[in-house]
Parts: C-alpha cells; sequence; structure tokens
C-alpha cells in the first residue's frame, strides 16, 4: 500500500474518533475540554506503546506503521485544539482555567506517553533502546 | 451537523494528515535535535485554528466551515502524540534539555501563533 494513503486512511479514522468525542462529550468555548484531554492522553499513551513495544520488533511492515502512528494516533491526537481553547479561555479572562487545562494535558498527556513507552518495552520483554539509530528515523 | 459536513471534515483530516506525513519525512528527526516537522505543523496549525477562531467570531465563516477548519484541517495537521513520544526520545537518550527545550519552544510558538492569529481575524 503507498505510505501516503496509509497516512489518509489513518487520518480519516482518527479524526473521525477525535471528532465523535467531541460530539459525546461537548464542552462550552472556554470550558474545560475533557474530551481532548482524554484523547490526548488516550492517544499519546497508545503511540507510546507502539513506538516503545511493537515497533522494536522485525516484520512489522513499514505501510502499518505509517497508517497507525502518523496516521490514526496523530490524527487522533491535536495540539492546536489545545492552543484554541486556551486562547478562547484567556480571551474570556479564565487564566485559571487555561493554567490547569495546559498544566493537565503537559503532566496527564507526557506521563501517558511515558507509561506508554515504559509498557511497551516490557510487553517487548527488552529494555527501552539507549541509542536513537543514526539513520534519523524515529518511527 | 450534516452528513457533508461531517464528510468533509473527515476528508480534511486524511488530507492534514498526509501533509504531516510528507512533512515529517522532508524534514527527518535528527538524532538529539528538536523534531522540526513536528514543531512547524503543529505551530502551523494553531496559527490556522486562532485565524478560523477570530473569523467565526465575527461570523466572516460559518459554524459549519469552523468545524471543518478547526477539527479537520488543524485537528489532523497538528499531533500530540508524536510530540509528547519524540520529546520522550529525547528525554530517554539523555537529551534532557533538548526534550524541554521542544516542550518549551513548541507551547511559546503555538499559543503565540494561535493568539496573534485570532486577534489580527477578528
Amino acid at each position: 500500500m503507498p505510505l501516503a494513503l496509509a497516512a489518509f486512511l489513518g487520518g480519516v479514522l482518527g479524526t473521525g474518533l477525535r471528532l465523535a468525542t467531541d460530539l459525546v462529550f461537548p464542552h462550552a468555548d472556554a470550558g474545560f475540554p475533557a474530551g481532548t484531554l482524554g484523547v490526548n492522553v488516550l492517544g499519546a499513551l497508545m503511540l507510546g506503546w507502539l513506538v516503545g513495544g511493537l515497533w522494536t520488533r522485525p516484520g512489522i511492515p513499514r505501510w502499518l506503521k505509517v497508517a497507525l502512528g502518523p496516521g490514526l494516533l496523530g490524527s487522533f491526537t491535536t495540539f492546536s485544539a489545545v492552543t484554541v481553547s486556551l486562547v478562547e479561555q484567556s480571551s474570556a479572562g479564565l487564566w485559571g482555567l487555561a493554567g490547569l487545562y495546559l498544566l493537565a494535558t503537559l503532566a496527564l498527556g507526557f506521563g501517558a506517553a511515558a507509561f506508554g513507552l515504559w509498557a511497551g518495552s516490557r510487553l517487548a520483554h527488552r529494555p527501552i533502546p539507549v541509542e536513537i539509530p543514526d539513520d534519523g528515523s524515529t518511527l | 451537523m450534516s452528513g457533508w459536513v461531517a464528510l468533509s471534515v473527515l476528508a480534511c483530516g486524511g488530507g492534514a494528515a498526509v501533509i504531516r506525513y510528507l512533512v515529517s519525512r522532508a524534514l527527518p528527526v535528527r538524532p538529539g535535535h528538536i523534531p522540526g516537522g513536528v514543531l512547524l505543523v503543529n505551530v502551523t496549525g494553531a496559527m490556522i485554528g486562532g485565524a478560523a477562531l477570530g473569523l467565526a467570531e465575527r461570523a466572516a465563516i460559518s459554524e459549519d466551515l469552523r468545524l471543518i477548519i478547526l477539527t479537520g484541517v488543524c485537528g489532523g495537521l497538528t499531533t500530540f502524540s508524536t510530540w509528547s513520544v519524540e520529546t520522550l526520545e529525547l528525554v530517554d537518550n539523555g537529551r534532557w534539555r533538548a526534550g524541554l527545550v521542544n516542550v518549551g519552544v513548541t507551547l511559546l510558538l503555538g499559543v503565540v501563533a494561535c493568539a496573534v492569529a485570532y486577534l489580527l481575524a477578528r
């Protein structure tokens, strides 16, 4: 499968799941975006788990990595929605809410990615790679 | 939300994911350095999002178009998962400073780009 097509199909699915989450957990324009927070935490956890575990095994086809990594999970999670919410909250004078949302996103999101990487490497029965390969690839 | 709007959101999300993938291929991660591809798409997406927010506020674009741009284009173009995992890979490799800088620079540029675009567009 062409890799761009894999990214497209994964992107459509990831965007659809994020849109569905927005519809199920709507929030006011200057409210607390719990849906976006949940999406980002879950997506970071799953990508960490894949990169730390499954991706390190030989024989995983490249198109599957692209479809699941940059495609599905890359599109499921979002950075722009975080900044848009921060701007909306700040513009409404809700600085405390903006600070709480930013802190929660960083702590829970990066914590989930770290836990995912750790859990993935445990599942793969091998330690977290100490060296990034010199060919410049990460995913 | 009509079916056409939902389809447009999905198509834009898929197309934006392809652009993000091609940008990260064109700007591959150099070991120990800040991943420039993800930084570029995240800041660009934040800026487009801020502009859409401002345009929608003065009703220059419809609510449907706002959803298509924010959830489809910007949501598909930007990513939290790759940003967090690539940052932690820097930290795992002992590049604490590069990891912290990657978080700080992405947040600073992203929020400033989003806020400036919003203020100019509204």
